[in-house]
């Protein structure tokens, strides 16, 4: 048999750090809380910082541009005025109008709900494909985990970007096929990491103990190695749902996107961009607000890992 | 901190090195610096006989000649490589007599052995891809008959009114015996040898190309101002698909000629011009840019009554004022103006939203709390399928449809998928266009026995109105006199749009900026360029 | 170490031939007929022609083969170094890789080696401020690098810096100032995963008791830095590095659809578009080779940069 040598995937923290983290965190047996007061607890430090508290701030109003846009804005963002095309940003038009005199602050808002069901269902495909075949491999082991990861291989082998391009063409335009190839594109890393993760908890002490105190493969997975198993890949599944809103946005800039006239964030920057010299907010504005979207999920990422470290 | 020093001294001397590249001033001076759009990438060809594709026309106008050049004015036939010709009454002989003066580019003589040699390897090709774009320009050739060495008849099997004008274009253009002898996929990658002005030197497909001057050229034809080699030394011809970059390029000096396939919009029209850019414009012959309707098979549009309303729904005006700028032509026809035989329709297709509402709710189609009409449950939701992305006046139609209850869905395709929606009829609206200076090249989308798409052509048409279109059709080839052209194509216009079988969107304007330092920029009758006569001051 | 060679060796063939086979299998179930894309961007529709036009068609293309015929005919073409003929341009699939390999390279090489300098650099500028403010936007400006779209990235580049300021030709594939923009472009997001990795490894290693011990030794802070931060940060990179080959053809496709440049990426999108199999197929398998070979060398370096790692088989 060879043996296979795991490569830290891009996100994951150096083996070492992970274990002390570990052990730190195991070695502090204290009075049980609820989860709302470890949660409060836990993020009371957090939201002290200005710039996590910015982020987050960035993140709620997206979110909420998702389930109520019309809320925020009360323009129609479908309503085209030919009269008031390309308005610079302005009292009335806060992000500007575009070449069909649309208002693009309302067109951002109503874009988040398309993006963010986009990024959901793309980590969601990453999540559960690539957390399967993790656990699967990890705890497996031998040829299934050798096979399992060979197939992880190819994946990660073939280049994202083309690789979705096929799978768009293959099952057409629109926000699911983009979404379906995205999450096809960040499978390997978390089934990567998932794995990683597994082979790590299972030599652990506890686990061992609950084996040998007579738990079933299933329960121990259940019970022990999966809770164990999430932080890292939920830190992982918040980067890449960053990452899965810029790759819709490059697809939607291919020409693979939404069905007209919605419009998701990476479809308006992009057709925004005929108008860089002479209109540049059209494209500038709806870039810059998904730079802070993206921005912010990562900035919370980071912080939720540094703090839990 | 050693390696940061050194970080910092490579960086600084890289970005040193780059920025103080020389320019090449001297060498540009004599060169027409010209920037396309994207190159196709679906058919790479600059093959004469194969080429749809607009700006390679362009190219290949300036390398290869035909036998007849077409006025851009009056759409008359002129003498070019042949000097005169005669027409037999019946339409079937065509006898060229040829110019003796004229070499191609590679020494061969042009005379009448090379244009049989050229019009048999083009029907050879053809039998051997009957798709290829100019089958349709050769349609009923037969044979040629080479008379003497400068006379030439030319047989065809089947009157073809639109042969002459054939002659006249890029398709039918003669090239050198030796370009014949090598492949198909050798001439369509750029070994061409022709008879102009300019030598095609390389075709780097998706890059660009470079067109070197003809020092002994002497037989352009009566368009060409400039009798003798062209002024310019050399054309370079690049393919820039993102419009920004284009864009910037031309403004930076970088390009004499910018060039995109679709035109202006207004803020750019306003920026260049006020950099002191000349905006050359020509409405490309052929069809406007017209939907075509699906009402078979129990579609929505298969009423006559909701086809009205629809095209009296759609505000032209407005599109070409918004998509494009306040000076656009706004469109009056289903063929664009410069097509030969054009008959506008201004009243029949003017805005009228009013009208529109009656003709639905009188069709059955009520509005809904959704704001969209309803009959028996169904939405008026009409699938529109275009590739490879919608534009912004397709936006704009959908919602000058949503104001009177119409939901018009955008429905973006790959090539491949679009391509087979028309081919099965799964669509209501559809669109497509072909650029040639003959009424007869609604042909190859109308009429089912000629057109790319036999089910688009047929699926245009109500049953009764189909038999009518082809006879019109059949009139309008083989008429030999003008006015019974003139009469049958004028009444083709009418069927076509009182029975809502094409909604006209735009004219089809081909826009070309050029800057200060160009002279003489004019277009040819199917809108390309002729670059011998344009000249480049010097700075 | 023999055998263990022999069978990462098998793995990476493995994992080609998968990469191969995936992506012809994906390719040839697009839902379009190649054929009718062919003929109509020749101008035609398959409707419009009769059975037997559209054989001597299908003949012409080369297109009457079965699915599984024309899969092993490719395969064993490629193996033997014939990527087969491309359907739309009628070249040697290698005739255009040749042609165009040497324009991605040269990008790839360029942005690689760039990302490597601003992300160590970076990371070392990160290491060495101390005021806390400066530091903590330095630590957070990877973050930035990865949260903007690469192609928005490019278009606003060659706005402030090939139209601004004039300083680089936005667009062209000749010489080395056409490939600045279009490699920073590129380095970017690359640089910010380097960056980022080699921070936290940074301050890792500070907390290492060896540090310590190098500091008593009375190494001044910068040469602890270089001599054992890097080192042990090192490792990790490198693995990354291997990574990132996919994630630059990736954005190779966006950069040279942006910069007009004449390269694979370029290609590679074009060719999915009209569905030219051989093409795509060639290009899948060259960068999943790029892949393969840049990992297995990685693997196989591991165990020189770091005496811990030993490729003898473990107890199995």
């Amino acid at each position: 048999m060879t043996v296979d040598i795991p490569l830290p995937p891009i996100e994951a923290v150096p083996a070492t750090q992970g274990r002390t983290r570990h052990a730190g965190r195991a070695a502090t047996p204290w009075q049980r809380r609820t989860r709302l007061q470890r949660a409060v607890q836990a993020l009371a430090p957090l939201l002290r910082k200005p710039g996590f508290s910015l982020a987050l701030l960035v993140v709620l109003f997206a979110l909420l541009a998702a389930l109520v846009p019309q809320v925020l804005t009360g323009f129609d963002p479908y309503a085209t005025s030919p009269a008031d095309k390309l308005v610079a940003p302005n009292a009335v038009h806060w992000f500007g109008t575009d070449e069909l005199g649309r208002d693009l602050y309302t067109r951002v808002v109503y874009g988040a709900r398309l993006s963010i069901l986009a990024a959901l269902l793309a980590v969601a495909i990453a999540l559960v494909g690539g957390l399967g075949l993790g656990v699967l491999a990890g705890f497996a082991g031998g040829r299934t985990d050798a096979l399992l990861m060979r197939l992880v291989d190819v994946l990660l082998a073939l280049p994202g970007l083309l690789l979705a391009l096929a799978i768009v063409t293959a099952i057409g335009f629109g926000t699911v096929p983009v979404a379906v190839a995205v999450g096809v594109g960040i499978l390997p890393g978390f089934a990567r990491t998932t794995r990683g993760e597994v082979l790590r908890i299972k030599t652990l002490p506890y686990v061992e103990a609950a084996r040998l105190g007579g738990a079933s493969w299933v329960r121990t997975l259940w019970r022990h190695v999966l809770p164990n198993a999430w932080g890292p890949v939920a830190v992982l599944a918040t980067l890449d749902f960053g990452a899965a809103i810029l790759a819709t946005a490059g697809l939607s800039f291919l020409g693979f996107g939404a069905a007209p006239p919605a419009a998701e964030w990476g479809t308006l920057i992009a057709n925004g961009r005929h108008f860089l010299i002479t209109a540049p907010w059209v494209s500038l504005l709806p870039g810059l607000f998904l730079v802070a979207v993206v921005f912010s999920l990562n900035h919370l990422a980071r912080s939720a890992e540094e703090h839990a470290r | 901190m050693p390696t940061l020093h050194r970080l910092f001294a490579i960086g600084s001397l890289a970005l040193a090195l780059a920025a103080c590249s020389p320019t090449d001033n001297a060498a540009a001076d004599k060169t027409l610096r010209i920037a396309f759009w994207g190159d196709n990438t679906t058919l790479v060809s600059v093959d004469p006989f194969q080429v749809y594709w607009l700006e390679h026309r362009v190219l290949l106008r300036n390398v290869v000649e035909s036998l007849t050049d077409q006025d851009p004015d009056s759409g008359r036939i002129i003498p070019w490589l042949a000097q005169r010709w005669e027409v037999s009454a019946d339409a079937l002989n065509y006898t060229f007599h040829l110019r003796q003066d004229v070499t191609f580019s590679n020494g061969e003589r042009f005379d009448a052995h090379v244009v049989k040699t050229a019009f048999d390897s083009n029907k050879a090709f053809a039998t051997q891809l009957p798709a290829t774009f100019g089958a349709t320009y050769l349609a009923g050739y037969d044979h040629a008959e080479v008379l003497d060495d400068f006379t030439v008849r030319l047989v065809l099997s089947k009157p073809n009114a639109g042969f002459l004008q054939a002659t006249s274009t890029t398709n039918l253009a003669v090239l050198a015996p030796a370009s014949y002898r090598l492949t198909a996929q050798e001439r369509s990658l750029g070994k061409i040898i022709g008879t102009g002005p300019f030598v095609l030197d390389h075709y780097t497909p998706e890059v660009g190309a470079r067109l070197t001057r003809r020092a002994d050229y002497a037989w352009a034809s009566a368009n060409v101002h400039n009798k003798g080699p062209a002024h310019v030394e050399a054309v370079d011809i690049s393919y820039i698909p993102e419009e920004s970059v284009r864009n910037g390029l031309f403004l930076q000096g970088k390009a004499d000629i910018l060039w995109p396939r679709n035109p202006f919009s207004e803020v750019d029209l306003n920026l260049l011009q006020s950099k002191g850019a000349t905006i050359q414009s020509r409405s490309l012959p052929g069809p406007a840019l017209n939907l075509y309707p699906n009402t078979r098979n129990g579609r929505l549009l298969g009423d006559r009554q909701v086809r009205l309303a629809l095209q009296k729904a759609i505000d032209r005006t407005s599109y070409a004022h918004t998509v494009y700028n306040t000076a656009f032509p706004v469109v009056t026809g289903v063929y664009d103006v410069t097509t030969p035989f054009f008959k506008p329709q201004t009243e029949k297709l003017a805005y009228d939203p009013k009208a529109a509402e009656q003709l639905l709710d009188a069709a059955g189609w009520h509005k809904g709390d959704d704001g969209y009409r309803h009959k028996n449950g169904q939405r008026l939701t009409l699938r529109y399928n275009l590739t490879p992305a919608e534009s912004a006046g397709d936006v704009l139609v959908q919602d000058q449809l949503r104001k009177v209850g119409i939901d018009l869905r955008l429905n973006v395709l790959t090539r491949a998928e679009w391509v087979a929606g028309n081919a099965s009829g799964n669509y209501d609206l559809t669109s497509t266009y072909m650029t040639r200076a003959d009424p007869i090249i609604l042909q190859t989308i109308l009429d089912p026995r000629a057109a790319n798409s036999a089910t688009l052509a047929t699926n245009t048409y109500a049953p009764a109105t189909l038999a009518k279109a082809q006879a019109l059709f059949d009139t309008g080839i083989t008429a030999t006199a003008e006015p019974q052209r003139a009469h049958a194509y004028g009444q083709l216009q009418d069927l076509l749009v009182d029975e809502a079988s094409a909604f006209p969107l735009y004219e089809r304007v081909w826009q070309a900026a050029t800057a200060a330092r160009v002279k003489d920029f004019r277009w040819t009758a199917e809108g390309f360029a002729l670059l011998s006569d344009i000249q480049v001051a010097q700075p | 170490m023999k055998g263990y060679l022999a069978g990462r060796l098998a793995q990476a063939v493995l994992v080609l031939w998968g990469a191969y086979t995936l992506t012809y299998f994906i390719l040839y179930l697009l839902p379009g007929d190649t054929l009718a894309i062919m003929l109509s961007a020749s101008g035609m529709e398959a409707d419009g022609l009769s059975a037997q036009e559209l054989a001597q068609a299908r003949a012409f293309y080369g297109l009457d083969k079965g699915v599984f015929e024309q899969y092993f005919a490719l395969l064993w073409g490629a193996l033997q170094g014939d990527l087969g003929q491309s359907l739309s341009l009628g070249r040697p699939v290698t005739a255009l890789l040749a042609e165009r390999l040497p324009q991605t390279l040269a990008l790839a090489g360029t942005a690689i080696g760039l990302s490597l300098l601003a992300g160590v650099g970076l990371a070392y500028l990160t290491a060495y401020v101390q005021w806390r403010p400066l530091k903590a936007a330095l630590a957070r400006l990877p973050s930035l690098g990865f949260s903007v779209p690469v192609f928005w990235m490019g278009l606003l580049l060659i706005q402030v810096f090939a139209f601004g300021l004039g300083w680089f030709p936005a667009t062209g594939s000749q010489g080395t100032a056409s490939l600045v923009l279009p490699a920073i472009t590129l380095a970017i997001p690359s640089a910010a995963v380097y960056a980022q990795v080699l921070q936290r490894g940074f301050q890792g290693v500070w907390q290492e008791p060896y540090i310590a011990t190098a500091f008593a030794k009375g190494l001044s802070r910068a040469q602890v830095q270089a001599r054992h931060g890097l080192r042990n940060a090192a490792l990790p990179l490198l693995t990354l590095v291997g990574l990132q080959v996919g994630n630059t053809v990736s954005g190779a496709v966006l950069v040279e659809t942006i910069f007009s440049r004449n390269g694979v990426g370029r290609l590679a999108q074009e060719a999915v578009l009209r569905q030219d199999i051989p093409v795509v197929l060639a290009i899948v398998a060259v960068s999943a080779a790029a892949f393969v070979v840049v990992n297995l060398i990685v693997d196989l370096l591991y165990p020189y940069l770091d005496p811990r790692i030993t490729h003898t088989a473990k107890v199995s």
